[in-house]
């Protein structure tokens, strides 16, 4: 429902559908009969949180309880921020048009660290102070989750309580403690205090930081009986976990405007810059059944015509053939077509192509990540060019013309033959489809080039290493481009600035919480959107608190030294992490999860692919 | 095969989508209540439907119109109704299936409703003011084309206007030239309105029917 002022406004900006709601599936409720609002706000457009998977699963999964309304909540963009701002309209959820500030829980999913200033300023806009200290009844809970919550120190003074893991069950846990507390009249701070007690709940205000003077961490301290680590969580059986059987549908375009169906968690692969194949750790699958059911079921009740099958690599699904059998089963005669969006260089088959182009030739998109095999065997990615070459040709001869292939410059140990070799793949790759008989006749290949700037993450094996600076990277970003001597070849690659902040906050501490709040004061949104995000104004920002951005960015940490996050415990044992960083200096790679358990940590948890039988057992 | 036309109410939130985005929803809709309408051929098959004139972002239209061809040639008109309803957002509605008995190029009127509020003049100084922008000799416009901005006289595409003035609004209630050729937008009268009183004012429009060249009610 829209607020009647609202309305007079929605002509004057642009896409107006973004802030209107009513969309098919949208889950309205009455409130006088229900206990706990919860605002779930995706701190970006509308069209990039409403693509969002987990926003999807867990709005079903609260509504699924006739106590709890979840409502969505979405950044307004500038233009409408403006207007909102002048005629005084505090920021509103989509299903009720109740202002954010009415709400019990205001919850945030952190997918992106430049996503940040925009929590803060959807907390302003609301009318809800930003600091936690400044919140003081036992309403406006803010709390988070998502990948970003794995180092939560940037923003620590802002969320109450963080999630950490997968939400579906902690969130219903704390819920039901809140309702608990609020029968009792207790206070916020005992309520927070009994948060703490539950696992995958952090709780920043009872943890006291101590630095040294050269800026690192001397100690952490829990206060009030608070756990020292706090784990993760993790649903152990996918097969019977939630997942919604109907999405919001939304009225206007969105990013990824399609059914999505989760098949499994966690990657077996083990690539050594990658923060999702540690944190998601182990692999769960679900089974062809559920799977097969479940997206039979989205496709009934929303009526799209198009399902992707999600997950990391997804071509590991262990039963990826017969699934796609499944599907096809019915899906030609509903006309439903399948995608596949996230296939490795050596997942790519004659018979997994046969499936999913039955319906719609999409584009093809590789991640090869590094050029040379030595810097591919230093970050584990485990692809040999021939797989690419091999996988290239299949394509072409399947009548593809255009392959994407990305890349990261800026990964430690890279040096200049490395940046040339990624070149040098892509013209291996335009050679190869001259040499395809099957190709279509008559056209042309496309390349493109994509080169992103490497960021290190926390719980990675990289998680010491300095990022490139971000003079190193434009070198090697123009090096690149004098080094393409083919139109063929189209060359992409993502802003430096960006990226060099992303590492500051990636790996920040509890410091940079006073740049936040500054940041917030100055109106800073946006910062993933090159139409709003600015370096130099971040430079004097960081300038203004006395905080230097590069001692975060590109600094060399060493092994013994405490990290703002190692109080959280993903379940990958740090030591593994501090092995294979060795392994990467040796230029040696570890098997992937299904050809030999490494010990990485996370067969604690007794469950998924730590318990697979593998072939080669006897 | 049967050519069948569907009429729905565009409103509420609905109101705020594009013409694009109203022919996904539509075509969702279709895909989802499984009813036996034509598809495409080809790669990428997807339901026929057709708009016999669309409607711009942020009206509201109570008489809207869509075409498709039905494969089964004694389907119920009532269960189109109530399937498609049952498959489409709360701010569409489809209220009528029926044969079409005119060709969409028959189009030449659309009949709006525009309620017009001003923040800094009453509602009396509206109709005044209203009345006398009307009776000029000329309304020019600036006009997008695709050779760039030209100025157009809207005037004459001003079949007929009548003002009411109501509580807090005032309705001017026009029939417009419509269709592919010489089309006036409602939102052209009142841009060149708000420029004649040199103020900004807020214009809640809607479509109430459409006409062909002898003002005859389009079906």
């Amino acid at each position: 429902m829209i607020p009647k002022e609202v309305e007079k406004l929605l002509l004057k900006v642009q896409k107006p559908g973004r802030y209107v709601g009513g969309e098919l599936n949208e889950v309205i409720k009455d409130k006088d009969n229900i206990d706990v609002r919860f605002a779930f706000c995706f701190p970006d457009t509308y069209e990039v949180g409403m693509s969002h998977l987990g926003m999807k699963i867990l709005y079903s999964q609260f509504n699924s309880k006739d106590y709890i309304w979840c409502e969505r909540v979405f950044a307004p963009w500038v233009d409408m921020e403006k207007e909102m701002i002048e005629n005084n309209i505090p920021l509103y959820a989509l299903e009720s048009g109740d202002p954010v500030s009415d709400f019990d829980f205001i919850g945030f999913t952190l997918q992106y660290e430049l996503s940040y200033t925009n929590m803060l300023n959807m907390l302003k806009l609301s009318g809800v102070p930003i600091k936690s200290c400044d919140r003081h009844n036992l309403t406006q809970i803010v709390v988070a989750g998502g990948p970003c919550a794995c180092n939560p120190e940037p923003i620590a003074e802002f969320v109450d309580l963080f999630f950490i893991g997968e939400g579906e069950e902690v969130d219903l846990e704390v819920i039901d403690l809140f309702r608990k507390c609020r029968d009792e009249a207790k206070s916020k701070s005992e309520f927070l205090q009994m948060c703490s007690q539950i696992e995958g709940v952090y709780v920043p205000s009872l943890y006291d930081v101590a630095y040294n003077d050269d800026g690192t961490i001397k100690s952490f301290t829990p206060k009030n009986n608070a756990p020292s680590v706090v784990h993760k969580r993790l649903i152990k059986d996918m097969n019977t976990s939630f997942y919604p059987d109907n999405f919001v549908v939304p009225l206007i375009e969105i990013v990824h405007d399609r059914a999505v169906q989760e098949i499994f968690r966690g990657c077996i692969r083990g690539c050594r810059f990658c923060q999702a194949g540690f944190i998601y750790r182990p692999v769960r699958e679900k089974s062809p059944e559920t799977i097969n059911a479940q997206c039979r079921a989205l496709c009934e009740n929303t009526g799209y015509d198009e399902v992707s099958l999600s997950s990391l690599s997804s071509s590991d699904y262990s039963q990826i053939v017969p699934l796609l059998e499944k599907i096809n089963e019915w899906s030609k005669e509903e006309k439903v077509s399948i995608s596949l969006p996230s296939l490795r260089v050596d997942g790519f088959t004659d018979e997994i192509m046969d499936k999913i182009k039955t319906v719609r030739k999409s584009g093809l998109t590789f991640a090869p990540e590094a050029g040379s095999q030595r810097l591919r065997d230093v970050i584990n990615k485990n692809v040999l060019e021939n797989e690419l070459i091999s996988t290239c040709e299949t394509a072409f001869n399947g009548g593809w013309t255009t392959v994407k292939l990305y890349f990261m410059i800026g990964l430690p140990t890279e040096t200049i033959e490395d940046v040339e070799a990624i070149v040098k793949l892509g013209q291996a790759v335009v050679d190869t489809y001259y040499k395809c008989t099957n190709r279509p006749k008559g056209r042309s290949v496309k390349v493109t080039v994509s080169a992103s700037s490497f960021v290190p993450k926390p719980f990675t094996p990289f998680q010491w290493e300095p990022q490139d600076t971000i003079e190193q990277l434009h070198e090697k970003q123009s090096h690149i481009k004098e080094c393409i001597t083919t139109k063929k070849i189209q060359f992409n690659y993502h802003d430096a600035d960006t990226s060099f902040l992303e590492a500051v906050f990636a790996r920040g501490d509890r410091k940079l919480c006073k740049v936040m709040e500054l940041a917030c004061e100055k109106g800073f949104h946006f910062d993933g959107w090159n139409d709003c995000f600015s370096l130099e104004k971040w430079l004097e920002l960081f300038d203004e608190c006395g905080i230097d951005p590069s001692f975060y960015a590109n600094r060399r940490r060493s092994f013994d030294e405490i990290l703002p996050w190692d109080h959280i415990d993903y379940g990958v044992n740090k030591s593994y992490l501090i092995t294979e960083c060795k392994k990467a200096y040796e230029d040696k790679t570890t098997p992937h999860c299904r050809l030999k358990c490494n010990n990485c940590g996370a067969a604690k948890y007794g469950e998924g692919v730590c318990f697979e039988k593998r072939k080669n057992m006897v | 095969m049967k050519n069948v036309r569907i009429w729905f109410k565009k409103d509420y939130e609905c109101r705020y989508i594009s013409h694009l985005d109203l022919n996904r929803c539509m075509l969702r809709a279709l895909h989802k209540s499984k009813l036996p309408v034509w598809h495409t051929e080809g790669f990428n098959p997807h339901p026929f439907a057709t708009f016999p004139l669309p409607l711009s972002l942020g009206f509201r239209g109570v008489n809207e119109c869509m075409d498709v061809k039905l494969e089964n040639d004694d389907y119920p008109f009532e269960k189109i109704i109530s399937k498609l309803n049952e498959c489409l957002p709360k701010g569409i509605k489809v209220f009528n299936v029926t044969e079409p008995l005119m060709k969409s190029g028959k189009i030449a009127f659309a009949k709006f409703s525009i309620n017009l509020s001003c923040d800094k003049i009453n509602t009396s100084k509206i109709a005044e003011k209203l009345s006398e922008f009307l009776y000029l000799d000329k309304i020019e416009v600036e006009k997008k084309s695709k050779k760039g901005l030209k100025t157009v006289d809207i005037k004459q595409g001003i079949k007929s206007a009548k003002i009411e003035e109501k509580f807090d609004f005032v309705t001017l209630n026009v029939v417009l030239s419509a269709g592919s050729s010489d089309n006036v937008n409602p939102n052209l009268i009142v841009s060149a309105f708000e420029e004649y009183l040199q103020l900004p004012v807020y214009a809640d429009i809607t479509r109430l029917d459409l006409y062909n060249s002898d003002m005859e009610l389009f079906r």
